[in-house]
């Protein structure tokens, strides 16, 4: 989609969605048919408008300085090689935007840009928004920022972080959040099992990857003093509000809309271009683009948490779980993100669809100087499931039972209790989903 | 030498974003009279579907052909919140809210149509996009039409919707008597085979049964369980973004592994529908528990495979290797 004779009220009116239906069309019915998806068409015929496809004569692009540190105090940036080059509009520094508040999902702990004399907590964390005529000047003018830092040390791994002696990434501390789960008298249950089986687990950093990168173009309506930015955003009113908070203007003043989004998986729930375009929009006057690479989307924007999971299970002789004790501590990164969120869920659901009378858990979020880590498609039950259907596994294979019929023991019922203490009161078919994939893989105790 | 493996996983997933988190969706629908009939939702399409499953919803609710719809989203100025495309939410909440806009709609078609048929409601027929009375149908107003006698009462053919449930924020021990809304279950069965020369994972096959309360779209569920699953594998078998130092070694798809289409299993799904759910039509969501059964099983598999147990990951050909060769030493010595 090159069209460039397009006017900003096509953008505002493109993203209306007309169904196209083929099959059902003498039904009465609609639920439960397979209709075909409302964007397809618009997808495979290239009709729909992703962000980067969004173009004005007079647009101008904007790059990010990034982090030359992972963890380090700006002790100086210098522009004035940057300003020289060609085609050049405007380089924002912290200086520049000195009302500017800081933003976050949870926890407002994410800088705008970074000043000299503050920390730098990851190679993501932005120095300056540069402007220019064109991306060659762009780029060329923010490789010529010179930066100098004094390094501090990088914190890595959570549980260095957690030592009394390692340095605080944030004012507060490491560990940004420790929630609990207690039921019953783990303890005594632990010796009356006739097994209790723990181990450690360990996931990993996985990056959301949607399709699309972040990618987003603003343009500032000054008669009406409203910004717009066409940007994807898994939840479009939260983040009008965090942006708008971050710039001190009203609700009304951010307007964002959404382009055709290209997957997000989790990713798309942090703020990624949205506030520095806004600025590079009202500074310039100008419609911005600002669209990440690969390598810029994965070093800047959000991941999986890695958790290390420690579990240990107790059984009785007839295979029924007896105790669960569980620890959850996730590496959340430089930023809070989703993270203070992400680790408790897991933690909330570390037993699986499995009745256990004795629980008890803690889950912190930490700090580190990596990447930061926030939502993804799982949101820590993913982790968590890693660690309890390997414990199940193990357990029942000391039992010498059948993998499925040890799970179809211990599997919820209607008014089983979660780890939470939730009764269950409807809608609980856990057991049928293993006699159907019993049945369906035709199961014959664990062998083909 | 080809070894053969098989794993079971059964996961669960509350879903929304319970403990007490305000979770709501905002959603309206408006008849206009050039034979459109426009919902009005936040709710961020990325992929899954929810266009197409408030447009179903709304279809069946009003009955009338998909056609017929268009939806405005995605736009602060012309939409109110709908909450996140996150938390497996947007079926059961933005859902639920176009549900019951749309039931108020075909209230206003009856409450409008009976007073143009000066009759009651048990004596009107409405479907197709036409009102009539039973005993006539060939003297109808359509639903344009009607939109158009309703602007000239000085209202507009619309309704808003909204869904709010309540959940509670667990205690200092994690407790709390009502924490997710509903909980979604899944098992999953993978078969694969383990090349022990060069440690690598074959996909074979991948069965899945889900508890879904009831699928708007079968098709889109079929969509997910395949994306889910295939983005859990890529979790379990390749997926590692390596950060040394603060700094990431393999930013870039040349170097950061997921799965293809080369890598692809076979699948076959069963759908549990009881209808049982608060969801509308009894549905529950299924983005997030489609991922998260998939790692699970495969390290299960490789289990059954190999004899060997992975407590971290992901379960790469190399860590594969060297596991199968200290293994070896270990039966030798």
């Amino acid at each position: 989609m090159t069209d460039q004779n397009k006017r900003i009220k096509d953008y505002f009116c493109k993203h209306t969605t007309r169904c196209t239906i083929e099959g059902v069309k003498k039904s009465k019915r609609f639920v439960g048919h397979d209709v075909l998806k409302a964007d397809a068409w618009d997808k495979v015929t290239g009709e729909a408008v992703y962000p980067d496809d969004i173009f004005f004569d007079d647009l101008l692009y904007v790059k990010i300085k990034r982090a030359v540190h992972p963890h380090a105090i700006l002790k100086d940036i210098d522009i004035s090689q940057a300003k020289k080059v060609n085609g050049v509009v405007d380089i924002v520094i912290a200086e520049d935007i000195p009302d500017v508040r800081q933003f976050g999902l949870i926890i407002r702990d994410q800088p705008v840009l970074i000043a000299p004399g503050e920390k730098m907590r990851y190679m993501g964390d932005p120095l300056a928004i540069v402007v220019a005529e064109t991306k060659e000047a762009a780029k060329k003018a923010r490789d010529l920022i010179k930066v100098k830092v004094e390094e501090l040390e990088v914190i890595t791994d959570p549980f260095r972080a957690m030592e009394d002696d390692a340095p605080d990434i944030h004012p507060d501390g490491n560990i940004v959040i420790t929630h609990h789960l207690n039921r019953g008298d783990v303890d005594e249950a632990f010796k009356n099992s006739a097994i209790v089986e723990e181990n450690r687990y360990q996931t990993q950093f996985i990056d959301q990857l949607p399709m699309q990168n972040e990618a987003g173009v603003a343009l500032y309506d000054e008669r009406r003093g409203v910004v717009n930015i066409w940007a994807a955003t898994q939840w479009l009113h939260d983040t009008q509000a965090d942006v708008a908070q971050s710039l001190r203007l009203s609700k009304d003043q951010i307007r964002i809309i959404q382009p055709t989004i290209g997957g997000a998986f989790g990713k798309k729930e942090d703020v990624s271009v949205h506030i520095h375009l806004a600025i590079a929009a009202m500074r310039t006057g100008r419609p911005v683009k600002l669209c990440f690479t690969r390598e810029e989307s994965m070093i800047t924007q959000s991941k999986r948490h890695p958790i290390t999971i420690i579990n240990k299970t107790g059984v009785d002789r007839d295979g029924y779980l007896t105790a669960w004790e569980t620890k959850f501590i996730g590496d959340t990164g430089a930023y809070a993100s989703s993270g203070p969120a992400v680790v408790h869920k897991g933690m909330y659901h570390a037993t699986g669809p499995y009745n256990c009378p004795n629980l008890r858990g803690v889950s912190h979020a930490v700090y580190t100087n990596n990447t930061y880590a926030g939502a993804m498609r799982g949101f820590g039950t993913a982790q968590g499931a890693f660690a309890y259907e390997q414990q199940m596994d193990i357990l029942a294979e000391k039992l010498s039972i059948d993998p499925a019929e040890f799970r179809l023991k211990n599997i919820y019922q209607k008014d089983s209790i979660t780890p939470n203490g939730q009764q269950l009161t409807h809608s609980v078919n856990a057991e049928e989903t293993i006699k159907r994939v019993m049945e369906l893989s035709d199961w014959k105790g664990g062998r083909k | 030498m080809k070894k053969f493996g098989r794993g079971l996983a059964t996961i669960m997933f509350g879903f929304g974003y319970g403990e007490g988190f305000p979770d709501h969706s905002i959603a309206s629908i408006e008849i206009k009279e050039d034979e459109r009939i426009v919902i009005r939702t936040a709710a961020a399409d990325v992929g899954q579907g929810v266009i197409t499953t408030v447009i179903q919803i709304a279809a069946e609710i009003l009955r009338i052909n998909p056609n017929y719809f268009e939806v405005v989203q995605g736009d602060t100025h012309k939409t109110k919140n709908s909450g996140s495309t996150s938390a497996t939410r947007q079926t059961y909440f933005t859902g639920n809210a176009v549900k019951k806009a749309a039931e108020d709609l075909l209230a206003n078609l009856y409450h409008y149509g009976s007073l143009e048929f000066r009759s009651n409601h048990p004596e009107i027929a409405i479907e197709d996009g036409k009102i009539y009375m039973y005993d006539d149908p060939d003297d109808y107003i359509s639903y344009w039409e009607m939109a158009e006698r309703v602007r000239e009462r000085g209202k507009k053919l619309e309704a808003e919707g909204s869904f709010f449930p309540v959940t509670y924020s667990p205690d200092q021990n994690g407790q709390a008597d009502k924490v997710y809304v509903a909980y979604t279950f899944l098992s999953q069965v993978i078969d694969i085979e383990i090349d022990t020369d060069t440690g690598t994972i074959d996909l074979l096959d991948v069965y899945t049964a889900v508890d879904l309360g009831k699928a708007i779209n079968p098709k889109n569920v079929e969509g997910q369980i395949e994306g889910g699953t295939v983005q859990g594998l890529g979790m379990g078998m390749m997926e590692d973004q390596v950060i040394r130092n603060g700094k990431t070694l393999n930013a870039g798809m040349t170097d950061y592994l997921v799965p293809t289409s080369v890598d692809i299993p076979k699948f076959k799904h069963y759908l549990v529908e009881e209808e049982d759910s608060e969801g509308p039509f009894g549905a529950k969501g299924v983005g997030e528990p489609t991922l998260i059964a998939a790692a699970p099983a495969l390290a299960n598999a490789v289990y059954d495979a190999i004899g060997v147990r992975f407590f971290d990951l992901p379960i790469s050909p190399s860590k594969i290797k060297k596991a199968l060769k200290e293994k070896e030493k270990e039966e030798n010595s």
